[in-house]
């Protein structure tokens, strides 16, 4: 009986190693340090993720966004409806009938070491970005040729061909870096700028305790807050998940969490009163798409009859929590207003419809399984996105009455990844996070051959009408081919839009005077807020 | 000649194996925690059997989001509106399948391995230094590594999880076939004619029977608990059910520090398998060896 007790013990002992470990809880490295939210000196901010990379021109996780968004400027700011705003850059305009574009800066700002932020930093930077192809920005300025100072606060484009989507894609997505450090290391893309950083943004980072905690000081003289940042510090504390950073919001630990709120979890948030919760639009889209160079996925019946067998209107009740808004199935989702198009309709939940598409298109279930023989489709997707690992399985049991088989992969991130950039699905699940200049983003995800092609769409006539808008250089001209466009890849099915997230960014109800702005990556951490925000 | 062989020296070699039943089954009887292991082991494997039976197979949404447990969901709901409790049943199912197969798998090699390295003593040294590598390697991470490489799938954790659960059954195995091998019962063997494969499958393997057996019990337990961990982690697959992938879903969805019973009840199922096979494995044992009867 005594090898009993002893086993008993050990089964019990393993057992409870085993439950603490997976219950990951948190260590409080500040504790005691005083370093907790609250204090109208230091907002702190949880975040699931360290910073991979300091070098804003590489690095693209949303907390690397989230730390360099703070320390260097870009030309140009963003509204609610994805319009630009000034930031470095006070006016910019297309000369040349498009051929030549020019941008006047402000004349106040200064990197941290002293040096005055100039043209030739502009100018740097943009070379830099062209001639080693770095990141997504290499992509949307293909028309770039050469640039011309033509004095420290004007800077003049020359592009290949009229490009109207040249400026804005310019402006928000490129972060100016200093030409006096940048430009001693030789390669750009390969500087990992991991210290002494030199910046120009409201905060500049100090302190770095990888897997901690990350603090950036504030920027007295920063020209675009009258009298500086409000907050003397920012300090950003990493986080296992999102749990434990709502638990560490409600002690008081952190004073804002950078993370949306998965829908469940904002939905408990709600009632909280020393919690504010900020709703802030998304400017992507949730998505599925079908790999058009796939059989039977290059038949539109079949697409159609996929489109058919989703149920919509429960993915944005049940899944998002009523957290997200219809798009009507188009690319043209309701946050751009001003490219909109009224006329577009959302595909409708039918799956008696689905059936006759495919029995019509020659599909039957001779074994008589309820499912059409012969069609049995792997559909890949980011398992830790909590958002689309939910309506994945909503999609996999709506579509099964429909008689259409979907196998969920639900993988690991670098999995992911391979698999996408390889084309190695038959649909694709996933999520844009911002696609906010439709002519610059339709041709990157649906032109023939495009970087994020993910249905491998190749269209001729799709292509004339990206072109025909791309070549335009104001909205107004560019509003019609796009419609146009997107009316197209609504019809043949080419991207599957469910729905445009409202996001949630909860709060401690001690700060206020932030300022949203659009999309995860901007919300109201973007700098203008963090630099405004006061605590009572 | 075999045939000689067989007739003549089977009942001489081996134990009077009926006695030996009956006096460990004896002192199981008297050992009330593992009659009450075997109990829950068997009403388990009844709940998997018969899944269907109990609850419906949990798909498509519910509109009761989160709802804590009531009469109209014992286990409550999750953040879809389905009901937990029919995930754990359907749960049971693929965790006691995975942990099953996984085990098998992993006595199969290891007992393979174990006998070879007890009973071809040159070979020990090579199938030795394997089998401490092999216990050696960081476990956790390597499967962590695998799963993510090769995709979820139920096949994919069953032999992820034998790939790295054999190493200790070749271990015991070995030990005992070292102390079966030199016996006289199996010198005899050799010296009436018998070939290798025979002394192996009427003398050696019937030696080591018994911590085989416990190893199925211990290794299926601790199968059960890699599959957990590893579909928690999100590695598992998610076109079934198993404990561990309701309590990913329950991490993944934000509702742990909210909605208790998302993990509470699976972690209660997988506390239960896993006691239950320990004290199991352990009274059988003791039942099995006069010593401790």
């Amino acid at each position: 009986m005594r090898t009993f007790r002893r086993a008993l013990a050990v089964a019990v002992g393993t057992l409870s190693i085993g439950l603490a470990a997976t219950a990951c809880a948190p260590s409080n490295p500040d504790s005691g340090s005083g370093d907790g939210g609250g204090s109208a000196d230091r907002i702190t901010i949880g975040t699931t993720a360290d910073v991979l990379n300091y070098n804003p021109l590489v690095g693209n996780s949303r907390t690397d966004t989230w730390v360099t968004n703070l320390m260097y400027p870009r030309l140009m700011g963003m509204g609610m409806d994805g319009v630009r705003t000034p930031y470095l850059a006070t006016k910019w305009e297309y000369t040349n009938g498009g051929r030549t574009a020019r941008v006047t800066l402000r004349d106040d700002f200064t990197w941290s070491d002293g040096q005055k932020v100039t043209a030739e930093d502009v100018a740097f930077t943009i070379d830099a970005v062209a001639k080693e192809k770095i990141g997504v920005v290499a992509g949307l300025i293909s028309s770039y040729e050469k640039s011309t100072v033509i004095s420290p606060t004007e800077i003049e484009f020359q592009l290949s061909q009229p490009d109207g989507t040249f400026l804005e894609n310019v402006g928000f997505w490129m972060p100016v870096v200093p030409k006096h450090v940048f430009g001693t290391v030789g390669s750009v893309q390969k500087f990992a700028n991991d210290s002494n950083w030199v910046s120009a943004g409201p905060y500049r980072l100090t302190t770095v305790e990888r897997g901690q905690r990350y603090v950036l000081e504030r920027v007295e003289n920063f020209p675009l807050v009258p009298g500086g940042p409000k907050t003397k510090e920012v300090v950003f504390r990493v986080f296992p998940d999102v749990n434990t950073e709502a638990l560490a919001l409600r002690n008081g630990d952190i004073d804002l969490i950078a993370n949306a709120l998965p829908p469940p979890l904002a939905k408990t948030l709600e009632s909280d009163s020393r919690i504010k919760l900020v709703s802030v639009p998304s400017l992507g889209w949730a998505h599925m798409q079908y790999n058009t160079k796939r059989k039977p996925l290059d038949r539109l019946e079949v697409r159609q009859a996929l489109a058919a067998a989703v149920d919509y209107e429960a993915i944005r009740r049940v899944a998002l929590q009523g957290k997200a808004v219809s798009s009507n199935s188009s690319v043209l989702t309701p946050t751009l207003k001003q490219w909109q198009d009224p006329t577009a309709k959302e595909y409708v939940h039918d799956p008696a419809k689905a059936k006759q598409l495919l029995t019509d298109a020659g599909f039957s279930d001779a074994n008589g399984d309820g499912l059409f023989d012969g069609l049995s489709l792997r559909m890949i997707y980011d398992q830790a996105d909590p958002n689309i690992s939910k309506w994945a399985q909503l999609v996999r049991d709506s579509s099964k009455e429909a008689g259409i088989e979907i196998k969920l992969e639900g993988l690991e991130r670098n999995t992911y990844v391979e698999k996408y950039t390889a084309r190695d699905y038959d649909i694709y699940a996933g999520s844009w996070a911002i696609m906010e200049n439709p002519p610059a983003n339709l041709a990157l995800a649906f032109k023939c051959g495009g970087f994020i092609n993910y249905a491998q769409v190749c269209d001729p006539e799709l292509d004339r009408l990206i072109d025909e808008a791309r070549a335009q250089l104001d909205q107004a001209s560019q509003k019609a081919p796009i419609q146009q466009a997107a009316k197209i890849i609504s019809e043949k099915v080419y991207d599957n839009v469910l729905y445009v997230e409202t996001f949630t960014i909860a709060h401690s109800a001690k700060w206020s005077n932030f300022v949203v702005q659009p999309s995860e990556l901007l919300s109201i951490i973007n700098p203008v807020s963090l630099a405004q925000a006061t605590a009572d | 000649m075999t045939e000689i062989l067989e007739k003549g020296t089977t009942p001489a070699a081996l134990p009077p194996s009926e006695s030996v039943g009956r006096q460990t089954w004896q002192a199981f009887r008297r050992n009330p925690l593992g009659l009450a292991s075997a109990a829950v082991l068997l009403l388990l494997g009844l709940v998997a059997l018969a899944a269907p039976l109990i609850a419906d197979y949990p798909s498509g949404y519910g509109e009761d989001v989160l709802a804590s447990p009531s009469g109209a969901h014992w286990f409550g709901t999750d953040d879809l509106g389905r009901d937990v409790f029919a995930q754990v049943v359907w749960g049971t199912r693929v965790s006691i399948v995975v942990g099953l197969a996984a085990s098998l798998l992993a006595i199969v090699i290891g007992v393979l391995v174990g006998v070879l390295a007890a009973y071809f003593r040159p070979a020990d040294l090579v199938l030795g230094i394997i089998v401490d590598v092999s216990l050696s390697l960081p476990v956790l991470p390597l499967m962590i590594l695998v799963a993510a490489l090769a995709g979820p799938s139920v096949p994919t954790l069953v032999v992820v999880i034998a790939l790295f659960s054999w190493p200790e059954v070749a271990r015991v195995v070995r030990s005992q076939g070292l102390a079966v091998v030199p016996m006289p019962y199996v010198a005899a063997a050799h010296v009436v004619g018998g070939s290798h494969l025979w002394v192996i499958r009427k003398h050696v393997l019937p030696g080591v029977a018994p911590v085989v057996a416990v190893s199925v019990v211990l290794t299926t337990s601790r199968a059960v608990l890699s599959e957990a961990g590893l579909s928690f982690l999100g590695l598992g697959d998610p076109n079934s059910w198993s404990w561990g992938t309701i309590l990913h879903q329950a991490q993944r969805s934000g509702s742990l520090a909210t909605a208790w019973w998302t993990t509470l009840f699976p972690s209660l199922a997988i506390l239960l398998l896993v006691v239950a096979t320990t004290l199991l494995a352990v009274a059988y044992n003791d039942a099995r060896n006069p010593r401790t009867r």
